[in-house]
């Protein structure tokens, strides 16, 4: 496709080319699709990023949404999973549900809700990237959403209490670890040999798990344990992303 | 597996044998039930079934708040009383009964995932097009809910409840879809589970396991309830191995025990 396919997104930091989940789902597809991506790193006061990013920006059309946006880079030929059986495919759905109801609730809490985590951590470095007084406003609205979020999808009326609902979202999380690591195995991808959407998926939501530095820590050690989905983000950084680490 | 406190206690009570007076809990299903209760209920009757586990079901107006969690149906089982698919799956595993024991670790996973899929896309579309389409919750879902209050409490609760749903959807990001776009997800799960399925009688072959109780739950239910118009029933019409899995288990589990037709 002639039209240059631009993604705004969060940047990088601590190894990761974006510390942001879902821009790191679309980045690695794109890698892996081989689709030419303009890197927009966000540091200015993005008019849609209330939530909205990443989004992609072609001459015609704007997307939002890694779903929508892998979508997309598939209409325009750049398909990762064309290797895959109709039922991989349909696994990768699967798989992916089971990513954002089990995996995503733990995420959000670790980088968002968890005080020590979001203040000395997630706060400084999204408020960094944006300016003043954006930054004042911004990650305490995203802290709020996750918040928002968990309690909502995993929360039981008719009193949300963050407390039940943390222990369950760990545990949850934690399950989902071992069926992800179980899947895995000792194989390079989850589908054969060539990465596919669900590696994607899998990628954005572990490697900022991984990487970021966090004082409270449970759920990462937890990962730590699983050598063979530590190794599986490695690669992809070292296969995938080692040029652009440079700029990240 | 980690002993937590729950655990404990459904190992001391999983001791008694299932009683014949166990009891499922809905709502009234005539005027008041939804869609989305009707297909977690359903599911939850199947996988008893699936089981061989006798249950009565119970129907009652205020279920919803009978219930533990606020979500229907609920068992009723001893002096035990359990809500939701996940949570009654669990239970009677405590009680020696289970139907993916069979499974390997890396079956047991996909079915996990699979159920989440029909969580993540199914039931949510349901619960999109109850509330969130105006038109349906107009001549549809308004009425029924708040079918047992008098004026004005089936005003009152019926749209706290559409407020509440519709949180949940934003929370999401289902809250700017529109009906096209969930029926398109619609179509999507419907063809992932229809792979997935293949000519197999069951997703793990030749025994139905609470993946397929789940399933047959919400396609049973979409392709057997009224709505505004067709357009949800369609989706899953066009699948005929999915057409036939439901009625397969509808045959062996519902009409072959003399349970009669399901609607």
């Amino acid at each position: 496709m002639a039209a240059p396919l631009e993604l705004s997104c969060w940047g990088g930091g601590w190894g990761l080319p974006s510390v942001h989940s879902e821009s790191l789902v679309v980045m690695a597809y794109a890698k892996f699709s081989g689709a030419p991506l303009k890197v927009n790193v966000i540091d200015n006061t993005w008019r849609g990023s209330r939530g909205d990013v990443p989004i992609l920006t072609t001459e015609d059309n704007i997307v939002s949404q890694p779903a929508k946006i892998l979508n997309f880079l598939r209409k325009q030929k750049y398909n990762a999973d064309y290797e895959l059986s109709a039922k991989q495919g349909a696994d990768t759905l699967a798989y992916i549900a089971l990513l954002e109801e089990k995996l995503l609730p733990a995420v959000l809490h670790t980088f968002w809700v968890e005080s020590d985590n979001y203040f000395t951590v997630t706060k400084p470095w999204f408020a960094s990237q944006i300016p003043f007084p954006l930054s004042l406003i911004l990650p305490g609205r995203m802290s709020r959403g996750a918040l928002n979020r968990i309690l909502l999808t995993r929360g039981q009326p008719p009193l949300y209490h963050l407390r039940e609902v943390e222990a369950q979202i760990y545990r949850d999380a934690k399950e989902c670890l071992n069926l992800l690591s179980n899947r895995l195995g000792t194989s390079q991808f989850f589908f054969g040999n060539t990465p596919s959407t669900l590696d994607a998926y899998v990628f954005g939501f572990l490697a900022p798990l991984y990487k970021v530095r966090f004082p409270k820590i449970q759920l990462q050690e937890h990962l730590k344990q699983l050598s063979n989905l530590c190794r599986f983000c490695d690669d992809i950084l070292s296969s995938y992303f080692r040029i652009s680490l440079g700029d990240g | 597996k980690k002993l937590t406190a729950e655990y404990f206690v459904l190992l001391l009570f999983s001791a008694e044998p299932w009683p014949e007076n166990a009891t499922l809990y809905q709502q009234l299903k005539g005027e008041q039930i939804l869609l989305s209760d009707n297909a977690a209920s359903l599911a939850v009757q199947a996988f008893l079934q699936m089981c061989n586990l006798p249950i009565k079901v119970v129907c009652r107006a205020n279920a919803e708040y009978m219930s533990p969690s606020g979500k229907v149906p609920f068992i009723h089982v001893g002096n035990q009383v359990v809500s939701e698919l996940g949570p009654i799956v669990q239970f009677v595993k405590a009680k020696g009964h289970s139907l993916s024991d069979g499974l390997d670790e890396v079956q047991k996973a996909e079915m996990k995932a699979y159920m989440e899929l029909v969580n993540n896309m199914l039931l949510t579309a349901e619960l999109y097009l109850q509330w969130c389409d105006e038109a349906t919750v107009g001549e549809i879902t308004h009425a029924r809910y708040g079918s047992p209050y008098p004026w004005p409490l089936n005003h009152i609760l019926a749209y706290q409840k559409q407020w509440e749903v519709k949180r949940k959807m934003k929370a999401i990001g289902w809250g700017k879809k529109t009906l096209d776009q969930v029926l398109e997800d619609v179509d999507q799960c419907c063809q992932a589970l229809s792979q997935r399925l293949g000519t197999q009688p069951y997703f793990f072959n030749k025994q139905p396991t609470e993946l397929d109780a789940l399933v047959f739950g919400h396609l049973y239910t979409i392709l057997t309830t009224q709505l505004t118009n067709d357009e949800l029933s369609e989706k899953v019409k066009n699948y005929s191995n999915l057409l036939a899995f439901c009625r397969r288990i509808e045959q062996h589990y519902f009409e072959d025990r003399g349970k009669g037709r399901l609607s």
